[in-house]
């Protein structure tokens, strides 16, 4: 009975499903990546290369599938990039797997046990390699991360301090974002497009705000124009609302603005309320009366020189006749969202009608630039050149393309791009786990690396990085490598006592304040005082620290390091406090690092090839069973620069390149990548965490019963039994 | 709690160009596009099985909004066609069928979609490079200070669309109404940055072409019977005109959101009306001599006003607002209290006017960017499609106002172009190739195919059964009849070529277009004594040809670049 309605949830059934998915989305993967298009049900036609797209829009039926689609979902919520990765590093893990339970079931085989017995034996044994994965993913991943990989990093800002970026490092980085995501006759285009705009919008004090404001607005942001080529797509000056003015008068010199949110004319009665009349010359009163006031409220208006009614309601005829008379434009029907990057842009309160003739100054008015209508492809917009406030300089972008599916395939990967900036200038935070007789190897192993090595890495990565990148500036990411292996050494030797006791006196005042205090301004000064703070510590270690002047240098370094911690901690004001230095001493250390904002690496299957040579290194330290779990991730990161090199031949071909990185990295040379291009490490690490989750999400299913009713939630339930 | 159903899966296929369905389709689409093209382009019949309006048309904007195409992929080309017509207005066959010509073509080949995509990206822009180098050979500059050449644009654009039957006369009287209606919307002393005006298109079905006219100012059209009841005013100046986009009706504007209680008696009715009554008095003593409202003006007021000598017309519509503000320089007025006297208007003059069976009061502006083009045709569907061509030559014209050149239509800008293009793709292919992947072979091949793509679209000109031809030096385009006597001397068959700019009077070579023959140097360089003296040539907007070509071309790229397509069955 049973058996008909359940399937059993084993890796098979799971493999099957992601080969399918793997092979639709693997074709859209990558510069060679070719496009899909999908229909939606009212007709509309959309082009796609977005794996969250494709996946969506295929309504799968098979419940693992669905189980799969919805942890991709959840993490592109999370980091809006990444989905056809994630199904092709899921597909080789549970391939991987498989090959595995193949060998063994030949092993079996002579045992003849009976198949349900072999079923449930195999699902222990899925449980136990599911929390072989967990274990690592928490334990091990981010250590590898910072402890090996972290030498490879590069930085896309010119200089690390100021989080700048130079034009030339953001074209890298773009160019090899839309090479998988939009048309490829149009993603130079398209770059160069977004890499215009950032440098438009920005300035050089612009910080992460201006990402997370375009991100949040983007739709606001742009304009889609059909019947053009994509060529035409431009950059405006000023923000475009996409609507027409319900009354346009030309104004030259100063132009005043207010923003309304209710109607202007006085409601003959408000809503909850009776108004009764007793007379025709009452009602012909109240009306002359609401005629009255109207007419003194956009008097009013135009004596304080607006010449600009934005509104998020209809106005009545009323209202944009006296407008017309008194001179000034009015925009009816604002959306929300457009209000509020208004608002945000240039800091602007709604203006209360009722309130402002008792008034004889309104307060609530801004400068704008210009006003003007806007006529694209003969449809009209109102164009507003808003004075902004904040960091963001407003600009426009206007996308044109042939059909309204292409349009919205731009937009869609412009928006991604900007998701993904914001990622990238956030640090990532790493935590893992050392065991003490492990760490003893490691960090001899390390010492003696640091030792010979410290002072050469720098030279080799230079090296590598002049080469395929000029305009790269990355001296201080020598500067944070190096102090990174010294923290690791620091963290793996017995410190002496004088170092910790350097340390920790001005930990503490730097982190009460950040608890103390939560708005912005007061972070900003307390940034600046801290500032001062480690100029004065900077001295004060040089001139105690004479002995070791070569290492004074270095703990600097480390003071610079927890400084960024703590602005971070500081921001976000929810996670954890915890510095390398605290947790020291114990055999099994807690450890917690960060991946740096603007870590970068070059394209093309770079960051798996690394991560696969130090996995399998690890590997060969653990004991056997981690082992296999170890080369199986190891072995699966592979999968993204085969499919990445499928189309090549000879010398370029995927098995010529594997070798040469390898040979590479075991000689200490840099990788030479044969493709310009960065792409963020922060990206690729929270991908392969998600990764991990929904693998061992999928393990720990032994049974998946099909049932006819919706599965009834319980919580409710159970607060009732409380009672 | 709300019951759901559960989606249905999509339908999802791989590698979808290469199934016969869609290449049926596609054909069948090619088919339709083809068969209309050009001034003998055969006329199609849309109708709707269980009747209703029938729609006889050979214009792509008519052809493809009727047409219901289901396959995704047709959908895109429809769609980008249509979205190119409707901000071009001309060129959409012309890109329709290039855009199946390239992907036909390029499917024959086999090559990989990105050397395809890539190759065919090089040989656009080389094409719209040269179309806007000073060295191109197919374009001719537009001088605004005669009409010769604008006529001929206009004509150009009529002569190709068949389905509005015109007869020769016919087609002359409507160009140079066309040509007048748009240099009527073109403000007189306009200074740096000029705003084109309106030309209103009113119907008169069931007259003959000949009747239609060209009027300056606003017809409102009107029964008979209210008609007799306007008087006629004699006045020397400028009528004073208000225009009301609010009702005067006398109905109860809004309330508000909470509830009104009348006492016994109280009649808002009579309240309103007091109202209008106040407000028809304080418009007569403004001496208004013409109210117009957008919406209904209540019988008493509309009486009272006539007492006193006002002209009262309502029900405008919400389209003529605008041309109406603009030409009497008016405040729409949203009151009805007290109107500020800088908010009414002027017209020079009110008449009323007969056409066919209609009347019309025809409001003369003083002086005004708005005109009335009074269309007449024999019956609905000649009319709307000589509507929908007036209106795309107007476009056409405003689109050459801003870009002031014009290429040679009849399909020798087309042919023009194949020969330079196969030129430099023989000549010069390392200029093309750059450092990019692609091979040379690679190039030869997917030049061939757009140009053979190119030179299908004009070979779609004839439908007759003739030959098209091509000389060796301009690289234009020649017909020959059908039923023409083999192994004569073609200039005695040839007289001109597609545009009409060269004669076989020259001592010219010929090959049929079809067929293979060695690239040559297309004469670039028009001279100009060689446009000043033809005086009927066929000319193809600029701008339009620019965007159809780029259009067909990114969406040929677009689908070709297709691996899968999704279907949502829900």
């Amino acid at each position: 009975m049973l058996s008909s309605m359940a399937a059993a949830g084993s890796v098979t059934a799971a493999l099957q499903v992601t080969e399918v998915l793997e092979a639709i989305v693997s074709c859209c993967v990558g510069p060679e990546g070719r496009q899909v298009l999908c229909t939606k049900p009212t007709g509309e036609v959309l082009l796609s290369r977005n794996g969250g797209r494709l996946l969506e829009a295929l309504h799968l039926e098979h419940p693992i599938a669905r189980m799969i689609v919805d942890c991709v979902s959840s993490h592109l919520k999370k980091t809006g990039d990444g989905a056809k990765t994630f199904i092709i590093y899921l597909c080789h893990l549970l391939r991987g797997l498989h090959s595995i339970t193949e060998k063994e079931k030949d092993s079996l085989m002579c045992e003849n046990i009976q198949t349900y017995g072999r079923h449930w034996k195999n699902c222990c044994q899925w449980k136990f390699i599911s929390q072989a994965l967990l274990t690592f993913q928490t334990q091990v991943l981010d250590g590898i991360m910072d402890q090996y990989l972290s030498r490879h990093f590069l930085s896309i800002f010119s200089s690390a301090k100021e989080k700048t970026l130079c034009r030339s490092s953001l074209e890298l980085l773009l160019e090899a974002y839309f090479c998988g995501r939009v048309g490829r006759n149009n993603h130079k285009f398209i770059s160069q497009l977004m890499c215009d705009y950032f440098f438009k919008c920005t300035t050089c004090k612009s910080g992460t705000d201006v990402f997370e404001l375009v991100d949040d607005c983007f739709v606001e942001l742009n304009v889609g124009v059909t019947g053009l080529p994509v060529s035409d797509s431009r950059i405006i000056a000023g923000l475009v609302l996409q609507k027409d003015f319900s009354r346009y008068c030309p104004a030259d010199g100063d132009i005043r603005m207010v923003i309304v949110t209710e109607t202007i004319q006085p409601l003959f009665s408000a809503s909850g309320s009776e108004f009764i009349l007793n007379s025709e010359a009452q009602f012909q009163t109240s009306q002359f009366w609401i005629m009255e006031k109207t007419k003194a409220i956009m008097k009013h208006l135009c004596s304080q020189n607006v010449t600009l009614l934005l509104s998020s309601v209809r106005q009545p005829d009323l209202v944009i006749y006296y407008a017309g008379v008194n001179g000034i434009s009015v925009v009816e029907c604002l959306s929300s969202e457009e209000i509020s990057l208004i608002q945000r842009i240039i800091g602007l309160s709604p203006f209360v009608p009722l309130h402002a003739l008792s008034q004889c100054e309104i307060s609530n008015t801004a400068l704008v630039k210009f006003c003007k209508p806007l006529i694209l492809r003969s449809r009209r917009y109102v164009h507003l050149g808003l004075i902004s406030t904040c960091t963001f300089i407003p600009h426009c972008i206007v996308l044109c393309g042939p059909v309204q599916g292409l349009i919205k395939q731009h937009e869609d990967a412009l928006h991604g791009a900007f998701k993904m900036l914001r990622q990238l200038f956030k640090d990532l935070d790493l935590n893992y786990v050392t065991q003490a007789n492990d760490q003893s190897d490691t960090a001899s192993l390390f010492i003696c690396k640091n030792s010979g090595e410290s002072y050469k890495v720098p030279d080799a990565r230079n090296g590598s990085i002049q080469k395929p990148y000029p305009d790269t500036v990355i001296e201080n990411k020598d500067e944070l490598e190096k102090t990174q292996t010294y923290l690791k050494a620091y963290s793996n030797l017995a410190i002496s006592d004088v170092e910790l006791e350097t340390y920790i006196p001005y930990s503490i005042p730097k982190l009460t304040p950040a608890d103390t205090f939560q708005t912005d301004e007061t972070l900003r000064c307390l940034s600046l005082e801290k500032n001062r703070l480690i100029g004065d510590y900077e001295a004060l270690l040089k001139s105690s620290s004479t002995a070791y002047s070569t290492r004074g240098n270095n703990r600097i370094e480390i003071c610079y390091e927890n400084l960024q911690v703590t602005n971070i901690t500081g921001k976000g004001g929810l996670l954890p406090v915890s510095f390398k230095l605290q947790n020291m001493g114990t055999s099994q250390s807690y450890l917690s690092s960060s991946v740096p904002a603007g870590c970068v690496l070059p394209v093309g299957g770079n960051f798996e090839i690394l991560l696969h040579y130090y996995l399998l290194n690890y590997a060969k330290k653990c004991h056997q069973s981690e082992e296999t779990v170890v080369s199986i991730i190891a072995n699966a990161l592979l999968g993204i620069p085969k499919v990445l090199y499928k189309s090549k031949t000879g010398k370029d071909s995927f098995p010529h390149m594997y070798i040469r990185a390898v040979h590479a990295l075991q000689t200490n040379e840099p990788i030479v990548s044969s493709q310009a291009g960065l792409e963020s490490v922060t990206g690729k690490c929270q991908l392969l965490t998600s990764v991990l989750q929904c693998l061992t999400k999928i393990l720990t299913i032994d049974l998946v019963i099909t049932v006819k009713r919706h599965p009834q939630k319980v919580h409710s339930q159970d607060s009732e039994d409380e009672l | 709690m709300s019951r759901l159903d559960a989606k249905k899966p999509s339908l999802c296929k791989s590698e979808p160009l290469t199934s016969e369905r869609v290449r049926t389709t596609l054909s069948v689409l090619k088919r339709i596009v083809t068969s209309c093209y050009g001034p003998s382009g055969r006329l199609k019949q849309l109708h709707n099985g269980s009747g209703g309006y029938v729609c006889t048309t050979s214009q792509s904007s008519a052809l493809l909004s009727h047409l219901s195409v289901t396959h995704p992929i047709l959908k895109i080309l429809t769609a980008s066609v249509q979205n190119h017509v409707s901000s071009f207005s001309d060129c959409g066959l012309f890109t329709a069928i290039l855009c199946c010509n390239l992907i036909e073509n390029v499917q024959r080949l086999g090559l990989t979609p990105t050397s395809v995509i890539r190759l065919n990206t090089h040989l656009l822009s080389l094409c719209i490079s040269y179309l806007k180098s000073e060295t191109c050979g197919c374009r001719i500059p537009v001088d605004f200070s005669s009409t010769q050449i604008l006529l001929c644009l206009v004509r150009s654009i009529l002569t190709s669309k068949p389905a509005c039957t015109l007869t020769r006369a016919e087609t002359e009287h409507i160009s140079a109404l066309i040509l007048r209606a748009f240099l009527l919307t073109i403000p007189e002393n306009a200074e740096g940055h000029i705003i084109l005006g309106k030309c209103l298109i009113v119907p008169l079905k069931g007259q003959r072409v000949i009747d239609s006219t060209v009027l300056p100012g606003i017809l409102i059209e009107m029964s008979e019977v209210q008609l007799m009841r306007l008087l006629p005013i004699k006045k020397s100046a400028a009528l004073k005109v208000a225009l009301f986009c609010t009702t005067l009706s006398g109905d109860i504007s809004d309330t508000g959101e909470g509830t009104v209680v009348l006492s016994y008696g109280v009649s808002l009715e009579n309240a309103v009306l007091d109202q209008l009554l106040n407000l028809g008095r304080q418009l007569v003593s403004d001496h208004v001599d013409l109210v117009l409202c957008q919406k209904v003006i209540h019988p008493s007021l509309k009486q009272f006003l006539n007492m006193h000598r006002v002209i009262a017309i309502d029900r405008i519509g919400v389209t003529l607002m605008e041309p109406l503000t603009k030409m009497t320089g008016t405040q729409p007025i949203g009151s009805l209290g007290s109107i500020s006297p800088n908010s009414y208007g002027s017209v020079k003059d009110v008449c009323t006017a007969k056409f066919g069976s209609k009347h019309f009061v025809h409001l003369i502006p003083n002086e005004a960017t708005i005109c009335s083009l009074l269309l007449c045709n024999r019956n609905d569907a000649a009319w709307d499609e000589l509507k929908l061509t007036c209106q795309a030559a107007l476009h056409v014209l405003q689109l050459t106002l801003k870009e002031p050149w014009a290429l040679l239509g009849g399909g020798c800008t087309e042919t023009h172009l194949a020969a330079y293009i196969r030129h430099k793709t023989h000549n010069n292919p390392e200029s093309i190739l750059k450092d990019d992947e692609c091979t040379q072979t690679e190039l030869q091949l997917i030049a061939e195919a757009f140009c053979s793509a190119l030179e299908s679209v004009v070979g779609s000109l004839e439908h007759d059964g003739g030959e098209i031809l091509t000389d060796m030096k301009y690289g234009h385009l020649w017909s020959v009849q059908a039923d023409s006597p083999c192994l004569v001397n073609w200039p005695d068959l040839l007289s001109q070529c597609g545009c009409g700019l060269y004669n076989s009077r020259e001592e010219l070579s010929w090959s049929f277009l079809r067929s293979t023959h060695h690239p040559f140097v297309p004469q670039t360089c028009l001279s100009h004594e060689a446009v000043g003296s033809v005086s009927n040539l066929t000319l193809d907007c600029l701008t339009a040809k620019l965007s159809g070509l780029q259009v067909a071309v990114e969406t040929a790229n677009l689908i070709l670049d297709l691996s899968y397509v999704i279907e949502d069955t829900n």
